[in-house]
């Protein structure tokens, strides 16, 4: 349960996270979409937008058919409540090069924080523990995240890992009128920014076999 | 109209090996129980089973970023919970997805469009609002349609539907 005051800040555990980024496919979504990418954008980066809460099984679909290629998925703990089954199904489907990190800030960033519903009285990670993932460990600082992750990234997956963040206090105000369907950071459209990306990743994967 | 039958399980699966179909991406449907249970037999093609729609979209657009040829298969009603991923993912995201669609409770001897039932007759209008490409399924005949909702998926880059008209055998 979220009863701790410590958080661990969005950049440092973006940064935890870039640094050990190596071929992995990855898929990020809603507020981490814009500091991930500007850290650590590969030709195996994906998006997840639009469709709120779908990160991690189009992550699984990925592993499913790559097993041999790493997936990270970096969700938020509002687009996991929108597919709480996925859980279930990700712990049934036992992808085992696949690490699901929850950004659990508590709230629901870009409409105005209002809170994760049970804030405080709910674990991504037991949760996770509880739907047939290998493995789900929580943190609440970077130091113990950062001594524990190449353990993580060692173990047979799925893994699901809880951070306990801090609200980004995100600016975004919601897309201007005319302009529905675009990616704050950039105003590109949200539509062709997946289908711009996924025959990247296609080819990516295709290049390394 | 021509009434609609049973399409025999192993003529589905048949066609769905020539089309190359790699993984069958399902929330189980009632109505296709017998491809369901032929497809647990089968080493051929990978059965995935999903908690919901909106994930087995998401798990089949996975799958062909990863190289492989799903079809999802689901039923009426898990087309009407999937809409917003139909449109975003499958639609807006320019995956090639084809969906088989099984129209539970449907009157063989009646079109679709003609059912009292929304479940049944909203699955059509639905579609093309969608601006999904969608086929009837309705005789052993038609089979071929599910190459040609294949064709249209890739010529179109995006989803195209195949509504199974009647009970699987």
């Amino acid at each position: 349960m979220t009863t701790s005051t410590s958080r661990i800040s969005m950049d440092n555990a973006i940064e935890a996270l870039a640094k050990r980024r190596d071929d992995q496919v990855v898929v990020s979504t809603m507020t981490v979409m814009r500091p991930w990418r500007e850290r650590a954008e590969t030709d195996r980066d994906l998006i997840c937008v639009g469709s709120m809460g779908s990160a991690s099984t189009m992550g699984l679909g990925v592993q499913l058919a790559r097993p041999d290629v790493p997936v990270w998925v970096i969700d938020g703990d509002g687009s996991l409540a929108m597919q709480l089954g996925s859980l279930l199904t990700i712990g049934n489907a036992a992808p085992r090069r696949f690490m699901h990190v929850v950004m659990h800030n508590g709230v629901y960033d870009t409409s105005g924080a209002q809170p994760v519903l049970s804030e405080g009285n709910m674990s991504f990670a037991d949760l996770a523990k509880g739907a047939g993932y290998a493995d789900a460990v929580r943190f609440d600082d970077i130091e113990s995240f950062e001594l524990a992750i190449d353990d993580l990234l060692d173990t047979d997956g799925p893994v699901l890992v809880e951070l306990i963040t801090e609200p980004s206090g995100d600016s975004y105000q919601g897309p201007e009128p005319g302009t529905s369907n675009q990616l704050p950071e950039d105003g590109r459209p949200v539509a062709s920014a997946l289908a711009d990306a996924w025959p990247k990743v296609r080819d990516s994967l295709a290049g390394g076999d | 109209m021509t009434v609609a039958e049973s399409i025999p399980a192993i003529e589905l699966l048949e066609v769905l090996q020539a089309q190359g179909v790699t993984d069958v991406v399902a929330v189980p449907d009632t109505h296709q129980r017998s491809l369901i249970t032929l497809l647990d037999l089968d080493d051929s093609i990978r059965f995935i089973q999903a908690a919901t729609e909106d994930e087995a979209v998401a798990i089949a657009a996975g799958l062909i970023i990863g190289g492989r040829k799903p079809v999802v298969q689901i039923q009426h009603a898990g087309l009407y919970a999937c809409v917003n991923h139909l449109r975003g993912i499958a639609g807006d995201g320019r995956f090639p997805i084809v969906f088989l669609i099984g129209l539970l409770g449907r009157d063989p001897f009646r079109a679709p469009s003609d059912h009292a039932g929304s479940m049944v007759a909203l699955a059509e209008p639905l579609l093309d609002t969608m601006q999904v490409p969608r086929f009837l399924l309705d005789q052993r005949s038609d089979l071929g349609m599910i190459g040609a909702a294949f064709a249209v998926a890739e010529e179109r880059q995006g989803p195209a539907a195949v509504l199974i008209g009647h009970t699987t055998a």
